[in-house]
């Protein structure tokens, strides 16, 4: 805990000294120093501090105005105190990790009901969590209930299904749907055939040979 | 095989008068006689001069004409090979067509995998992918429309995760990838495409 501690409080400094350096030239300079003391704040409550970075790069990038930025910035910094306290209700030991909190705030982004994430962290005690919250939130977005969606994530983490093999759930309930079943049918279904799911295809071939990275960007 | 009467064998001989035999034998007779006369005669044989003149003045073959001959006169061909070169022959062949010696495009590392972005924008004249993986800067990642048939698609390796994008039209219009199936709102009035990579080594 104190190394953890010891970490936190090192690495704060300097990931707000580098936030400031990614975000100058990239917003409006009017908000830098707003948005700086946004990050400062998470960095102080030991929040992850990149959503709020990148957060605000986007807003810069489509050309939104100071205002709107910092509007957006704040709101981040709130979903993500929102999350961090959703971790610590569900049983998570305070300090909560900066990943997790990233993805709880996400699935509430996406929609998910507070009580649903909360089940669903509390069903996998040990992270990462980011693939069952996608799985139970692209459930959710198929219109299925997010209670019987997060029932058979749940049921599938039970059954010894972890991380990606999550979303192979998700994709086969979407894709009994798809076949004209109605959504219970498709829960039922899916139920029925865990844990053997059919697995995603993996990139073929042509598609790696294809593949090239990202140009790195330029130092700030 | 027509069997000759014996008796025109007699005549022919000299053993036999022609008055005695029948008038049909007779006329056979007569049809042999002409033609041992004919076959007796000297053919009109053409001089070897006039042979070989006929021959050089026939015009030569192109080569072309001369190549097709040659290509489509049969020809036998043996070949004498040993069981065990045929045998490595033949495993040479299955492990080159089996077994992928290295493989084109990147190295893919242990935690990324591959994402493969594609819109439809016809008339388009660019398209970038813009996102949380690269800092959301325009112009890093362009896609291509490669049958101009308006179908634009970027194939990029990526850190495993989730990551929030839009596509960048005509450098100025900012959409959503409608085939996405991941909607989220980009908290300034529209909404933004996930995708998730998951790592290619699995």
């Amino acid at each position: 805990m104190k190394l953890w501690l010891g970490l936190a409080l090192l690495a704060g400094p300097l990931a707000a000294q580098s936030a400031r350096a990614r975000l100058e030239g990239r917003v409006p300079g009017a908000a830098v120093p707003v948005l700086d003391s946004l990050v400062q704040r998470a960095v102080a409550e030991g929040l992850p501090t990149e959503p709020l970075i990148q957060k605000a790069l986007e807003g810069g990038a489509k050309q939104v105005t100071a205002s709107r930025i910092v509007a957006a910035v704040q709101l981040s910094l709130g979903q993500l105190r929102a999350a961090r306290d959703l971790l610590i209700r569900a049983g998570d030991e305070p300090p909560v990790t900066p990943g997790e909190v990233t993805t709880v705030a996400w699935a509430l982004r996406r929609g998910l009901p507070a009580p649903v994430v909360q089940r669903v962290v509390a069903a996998l005690p040990r992270p990462p969590r980011a693939s069952a919250m996608h799985a139970v939130a692209d459930l959710a977005a198929h219109q299925f209930d997010p209670d019987s969606a997060a029932d058979l994530i749940i049921a599938a983490i039970g059954q010894g299904l972890v991380r990606e093999r999550l979303l192979d759930v998700s994709a086969a309930a979407a894709h009994e749907l798809q076949r004209g079943h109605t959504h219970a049918e498709a829960l039922a279904l899916v139920r029925q055939q865990l844990p053997n799911v059919p697995a995603s295809p993996k990139p073929t071939r042509s598609a790696v040979a294809r593949a090239r990275r990202p140009a790195a960007p330029p130092p700030p | 095989m027509n069997m000759i009467d014996p008796r025109i064998h007699q005549v022919l001989d000299g053993e036999l008068a022609p008055g005695a035999l029948s008038a049909e034998l007779r006329r056979s007779v007569e049809r042999l006689v002409t033609a041992v006369a004919l076959l007796g005669a000297p053919l009109p044989l053409p001089s070897l001069e006039s042979r070989v003149m006929a021959l050089i003045r026939r015009p030569a073959p192109s080569r072309a004409r001369r190549l097709l001959r040659w290509l489509a006169t049969p020809r036998a061909v043996m070949f004498r090979v040993r069981p065990v070169w045929s045998l490595a022959f033949a495993a040479v062949v299955a492990l080159l067509t089996l077994v992928p010696i290295g493989h084109e495009g990147p190295d893919i590392g242990e935690h990324e995998g591959i994402a493969q972005f594609v819109g439809r924008f016809p008339g388009a004249q660019s398209v970038h992918v813009v996102g949380s993986f690269n800092d959301w800067r325009p112009g890093s990642i362009a896609l291509e429309d490669v049958d101009q048939d308006g179908l634009w698609r970027a194939t990029v390796v990526l850190p495993a995760g989730a990551y929030e994008y839009m596509f960048v039209v005509d450098g100025e219009r900012w959409v959503p990838d409608h085939l996405a199936e991941r909607l989220v709102a980009d908290e300034f009035g529209r909404e933004n495409s996930i995708v998730i990579v998951r790592p290619a080594r699995r």
